[in-house]
């Protein structure tokens, strides 16, 4: 069994079903892409998973436990963290204390140290700017210290929702070598992304999402050569 | 390339050195009101002769700066619109008022209980907290402007019930001859002064040792300077315990949720006992004040818990600057004064100005013209709802507000740097 598995997952806003029977696996030590135009259910995967929602049919068991009904504070307990669509930090606080938060369900404080060392030396731009308050930082930085967050709650999982959302394209291929450098330190990593190419580039496997049910699933690199795919979403 | 850099690196130092001094700014705050808080009673009793009228006026400000304490943590901490403080501070001083005079002996209970106020002052402070737990439930759900209309209701809804409830809140007629606070007549403490000091062994005090006269005991009756003392040292207690409180962990979740409550549910943070908790905790302090209150007024009536208390804790608050504890103080204290000071002496000095600088005309009346001190009187609240206004324009920020509101709001400014700060290469 996977590290994390959806099963036939549906999900409704109102009476608008937002997700149809979506099946979604991502394994140890994964890149896992999951791509698709606007409001094709992307976001709205990842709230199901982190538990922010609740799906009205299907399963989700992550490290062989079923999540399906478990509250958002368990599930980051358990061991996924999400950078959420729009970064959503604190504005108000410090970046320092952007980054506790991250780690507000842990105890150990060597830990958390440790791994606060382990985000600087990934983001030596937040190192810089550590107490300056989170709302003043720029774009770029923004994003780094929303991936920065959800790396401190130290995740077994990770998911990141359109990380280059909003972006110049040097900070763009900032932040995909980074997720490529958090994926090497072991962490597996689910990424949402509009940015097609970018993401399937970094992806060992990836999902296509079309108005919530997934029309395509391969590795990176078939997608990549894939007409459909490169017609729909690569532009070429 | 040389300049941007340049740019950054002054930024940065100027950053910096701003951080340093607001932190001082805040113990320069607690500094000075501390030091004033000595100062005060001896130099009232000096300058008047002995009069502990001011004193007393103090010890009741006191009160507001215990409240405006506790709603911050609501407030401004957690980021709660409550506009129904009042009723915890009714509950508190109710609490108190039923369980330390002879109250419940009338109602349908048939015994008097007189518990000693210190015992008291905990169990109106959990009373108040778990009221305050009460009123959290239903409005977990609710954000914002909902929020505060249910918490309108619940600070109705209490001192509607202790009208309407006579048999044990004495309606209308409120509750009276509650116990004063005592001790041990060996701490009678500094503050007795030869005049002031009522060393009493009887049953006043409800002291059952010292109605056997073994103990002594020292009953702050009606003297200001003991209540000046206590509430001085409650305050103090509660600065701690407040300033403690909002640099733990349960601290930093009240201002996650205070910046954006999904976000924060999503590192993890369970919204719902961490809002109960804000509710609870705030309330706890209101619990303080209201058994405070009821010793030291000797008197509980529903009048004194209407909205207008709620609305005035709330301007404290704001003024001050939300979520800065020191500032709350201040703001407190200077709203306090300007409402129970300021405000009802300005009818008679405007009268006094007039005859010094001969427009003695001024003060009689003349058909529709009420002579200026009752035209003044009669415009007390709309001076104070001016001086609100210039206040909020003058520092829309309150007065001392807290480093990262300040920061906030020099936002702008910030950004612009940060602009030119980007087109330096990070590496």
């Amino acid at each position: 069994m996977a590290l994390l598995e959806l099963r036939d997952v549906n999900a409704f806003y109102g009476r608008i079903q937002a997700l149809r029977k979506v099946n979604l696996e991502v394994d140890k030590g994964e890149v896992v892409a999951l791509i698709g135009s606007n409001g094709a259910g992307k976001t709205t995967t990842l709230r199901t998973i982190s538990g922010l929602m609740h799906p009205a049919g299907g399963s989700i068991h992550f490290d062989g436990r079923d999540i399906t009904q478990t509250g958002p504070s368990k599930i980051v307990e358990l061991g996924i963290s999400q950078s959420p669509e729009g970064r959503r930090l604190f504005p108000r606080m410090t970046v320092v204390d952007n980054l506790f938060m991250g780690a507000y369900t842990r105890n150990d404080k060597p830990g958390i140290t440790a791994d606060m060392d382990r985000v600087f030396t990934l983001f030596p731009r937040l190192k810089e700017r550590r107490t300056q308050i989170a709302g003043t930082l720029s774009g770029g930085e923004q994003q780094m210290l929303a991936m920065g967050r959800a790396m401190m709650a130290r995740p077994k999982v990770l998911m990141l929702d359109e990380p280059s959302l909003g972006l110049a394209p040097i900070l763009i291929e900032t932040i995909f070598s980074i997720v490529r450098e958090i994926n090497a330190q072991g962490v597996p990593v689910l990424l949402v992304e509009q940015n097609a190419s970018k993401a399937l580039e970094v992806a060992h496997r990836a999902y296509v999402l079309e108005t919530g049910s997934i029309v395509k699933t391969g590795t990176g690199k078939e997608l990549l050569a894939s007409e459909d795919v490169q017609k729909a979403y690569l532009g070429i | 390339m040389t300049e941007p850099t340049a740019v950054k690196r002054l930024s940065l130092m100027a950053r910096l050195h701003l951080r340093e001094r607001i932190r001082d700014r805040d113990q320069a705050i607690y500094g000075i009101l501390f030091l004033g808080a000595l100062v005060f009673p001896m130099a009232t009793l000096f300058i008047t002769g002995g009069s502990t009228a001011y004193i007393s006026q103090a010890a009741h400000a006191g009160t507001w700066v215990l409240l405006a304490i506790g709603l911050n943590v609501v407030v401004g901490f957690a980021g709660l619109l409550d506009l129904g403080y009042a009723a915890f501070f009714a509950i508190g001083a109710y609490t108190y008022a039923l369980f330390a005079s002879s109250q419940l002996g009338t109602s349908p209970l048939h015994h008097n209980f007189h518990l000693p106020f210190f015992l008291m002052l905990i169990i109106g402070m959990l009373v108040a907290a778990s009221f305050g737990a009460l009123l959290g439930f239903p409005t977990l759900r609710l954000r914002g402007d909902y929020l505060a209309i249910v918490t309108l209701g619940f600070g109705e809804i209490v001192p509607v019930l202790s009208y309407n409830l006579p048999q044990w809140t004495g309606g209308i007629n409120a509750i009276g001859g509650i116990d004063q606070p005592w001790l041990p007549a060996w701490i009678t403490g500094p503050w007795a002064g030869a005049n002031s000091v009522s060393i009493i062994q009887d049953a006043t005090c409800r002291n059952p040792l010292a109605q056997t006269q073994f103990i002594p005991c020292f009953s702050f009756g009606f003297d200001p300077v003991a209540y000046y003392v206590l509430i001085v040292i409650l305050i103090i207690g509660a600065v701690i315990l407040v300033s403690n409180l909002y640099r733990s962990r349960l601290g930093r979740a009240w201002m996650a949720i205070r910046e954006d409550e999904t976000a924060a549910a999503a590192m993890g943070i369970n919204t719902v006992t961490t809002k109960l908790l804000a509710f609870a905790i705030g309330a706890s302090f209101s619990g303080f004040a209201g058994a405070y209150y009821g010793a030291s007024f000797d008197l509980v009536s529903p009048d004194d818990f209407l909205f207008v208390v709620s609305i005035t804790v709330l301007v404290m608050v704001v003024l001050g600057g939300m979520g800065n504890i020191s500032g709350v103080i201040v703001g407190a204290l200077v709203i306090y004064f300007i409402l129970n000071t300021l405000l009802p002496s300005l009818a008679s000095n405007a009268e006094s100005l007039a005859n010094s600088i001969g427009l003695g005309s001024l003060n009689t009346q003349k058909g529709d013209w009420p002579g200026l001190y009752g035209e003044v009187q009669r415009l007390q609240f709309l001076l104070f709802g001016l001086i609100l206004v210039m206040i909020m324009l003058l520092r829309p920020q309150g007065l001392f507000p807290s480093r990262v509101r300040e920061q906030e709001l020099k936002h702008d400014a910030v950004v612009e740097e940060e602009t030119v700060a980007e087109q330096v290469p990070s590496r």
